[in-house]
């Protein structure tokens, strides 16, 4: 279920990866690295010996500050589970890591969306839920209307 | 008397006489009439959906033809997009599974039992064993709902109408007994965090026992009438063919992950409520087409028989639910927890900032995945096999969309 956490950042260091922080929080197994660096982690965590083939998930959340985005990434044959988080800046871009895992393809053009990132290196950066000019809805500075605020539009 | 066909003009012939050159047309013709181009036709996008009876919901895709054959597809959701992940950062942690029904509102106790297990990992409460029986005959019984429906809109989507209406006929029994559990036929709300919202009612077991009773012939019956059919097996068999990497790149799972040969299934390798008590096997299939998804689903209803079963017979006494406080304010966190819903792993992300509400509420839903293997599955296969290829694959665009 849990990764080892040395064996974890002994392939990111060896992919060149500086500065990961691999801690055991209530999630499982969370690396903390730079957003420059996600994808170079993200190829060496596929092929590397812990064999993280699959991408389960992708999402964002707004912290207040920033955008944190979250990999969650499993491996089949060991059953184990990582979690890989990154920070972005709200007008900052969502590097895409499709050419890497093709299961982030929908749920990047959703956070980007959501989240009013723009993204790039996508092929086919659309919106995906909501249409043009909705605001960012899972900012929190979008604020959900009030029974009253509806009743009174 | 010669034989009347002597006069039929082969193409051959026809073909021969095309290759002279057929001259000016007479006056009062504009062109020369010499027929269809019928090697190079013009590119068709036909824009199937969102309102198409075929795509299960609201799905909508843009699928570029050159004659019947596909070449290209594009997935565009959202037309069901109600914002789920939004709503539940303003409500309280037990009204999760509340919108969790309106995401896969097909299997909502999955959505429920999902948002609730996340919630009792930040609480780190421990539910009763009564709690996990229940939780786990209800699951079960809506999976054999689920499967119902998409057994009887995958057999409208090759053509065939008489299995929907049997199906439909279990399906109602089915409905009638989570009614009487839950007091609703498909927006639960039933599982709650910490158990259950009631105990089971009186005389509901022997109700569940006698429907299996009949579900057992009715089962193999369903199977011989849809995939006993030849036309239905030389529709399905070699349609839609998922190798195991293209499931493994595209996140796949549940009977679309099962039927590319990957064993994985939440509730034997991520074992969570009654499911590490009961003794049920895990169908595979081997080359993942759309054969091996209807064997596969077909597999788990039997499966789901004998797990129902085993809820019955093992039933503990004791409480329905554990002590939860009304207002539910967790530690700060943030915790995964998934289950096997009827169209995969549906897992929840929650993340607490110690208020009674959620501060992130995100769900993994299975559909989101499937809808993006079918961009790459539908090219190269005929305009006709595109809405069984959704069919197979079991589509939620409910929970696609939040």
């Amino acid at each position: 279920m849990l990764p080892d956490a040395t064996a974890v950042s002994h392939i990111l260091t060896a992919a060149g990866v500086s500065n990961a922080v691999v801690a055991t929080e209530t999630l499982g197994v969370v690396c903390r690295l730079e957003a420059a660096s996600v994808l170079r982690a993200l190829e060496a965590l596929r092929d590397g010996e812990l064999d993280f083939r699959v991408l389960l998930d992708f999402l964002g959340a707004d912290t207040g500050e920033e955008i944190e985005v979250t990999y969650h990434l499993r491996s089949l044959t060991r059953d184990e589970e990582l979690f890989i988080k990154a920070t972005v800046a709200y007008d900052g871009e969502l590097r895409s890591v499709w050419n890497i895992y093709a299961s982030a393809l929908m749920p990047e053009r959703e956070t980007a969306e959501l989240l009013g990132l723009s993204l790039v290196g996508h092929p086919n950066p659309k919106r995906l839920l909501t249409t043009d000019g909705v605001e960012p809805l899972l900012r929190k500075s979008v604020p959900i209307r009030t029974v009253e605020e509806v009743r009174n539009r | 008397m010669s034989d009347p066909r002597d006069d039929v003009i082969s193409v051959g012939a026809l073909a021969a006489e095309g290759t002279h050159s057929a001259g000016d047309p007479p006056a009062g013709i504009r062109r020369v009439p010499s027929g269809v181009d019928g090697l190079t036709t013009e590119h068709l996008i036909i824009n199937m959906g969102p309102q198409h009876p075929s795509t299960h919901g609201v799905l909508r895709l843009l699928i570029e033809v050159d004659g019947e054959e596909v070449l290209a597809a594009e997935t565009s959701l959202g037309y069901l997009h109600r914002g789920i992940e939004k709503l539940a950062e303003s409500r309280k942690y037990h009204q999760l599974g509340t919108l969790m029904d309106r995401g896969d509102y097909v299997s909502g106790m999955h959505g429920e039992q999902a948002a609730a297990l996340a919630t009792e990992k930040l609480l780190e409460v421990t539910v009763p064993d009564k709690a996990r029986y229940i939780r786990t005959l209800v699951a079960e019984l809506t999976r054999l709902a689920s499967h119902l429906v998409w057994y009887g809109t995958f057999g409208l989507d090759t053509g065939a109408m008489g299995q929907f209406l049997y199906a439909v006929r279990d399906r109602e029994v089915l409905l009638d007994i989570l009614e009487e559990i839950s007091g609703q036929r498909m927006m639960f709300n039933y599982i709650r965090p910490g158990g259950v919202v009631a105990d089971l009612p009186v005389g509901i077991e022997k109700k569940i026992l006698d429907f299996l009773t009949d579900f057992d012939v009715h089962l193999e019956e369903h199977h011989a009438l849809l995939g006993g059919n030849e036309i239905f097996q030389m529709r399905v068999k070699g349609i839609g063919t998922i190798s195991r990497e293209m499931a493994l790149a595209f996140a796949l799972s549940g009977a679309n992950l099962r039927a590319t040969g990957v064993g994985f299934d939440v509730r034997r390798d991520r074992p969570y409520d009654a499911y590490p008590d009961l003794d049920f096997d895990v169908p595979v299939g081997s080359t993942g087409d759309a054969w091996d998804r209807y064997m596969v689903r077909m597999e788990e209803m039997r499966q789901s028989v004998r797990m129902v079963r085993q809820c019955i017979e093992g039933m503990p006494e004791g409480d329905f639910t554990a002590k939860v406080p009304k207002v539910i304010r967790p530690a700060e966190g943030e915790v995964y927890a998934s289950v096997e819903s009827s169209r995969g792993e549906t897992g929840v992300h929650l993340v607490s900032d110690g208020s009674p509400e959620p501060y992130r509420y995100h769900y993994r839903g299975p559909s989101l995945f499937a809808c993006q293997v079918l961009e790459e599955i539908l090219p190269g296969h005929l305009l006709a096999d595109v809405v069984m290829m959704i069919g197979s694959l079991d589509i939620m665009l409910g929970e696609a969309d939040r």
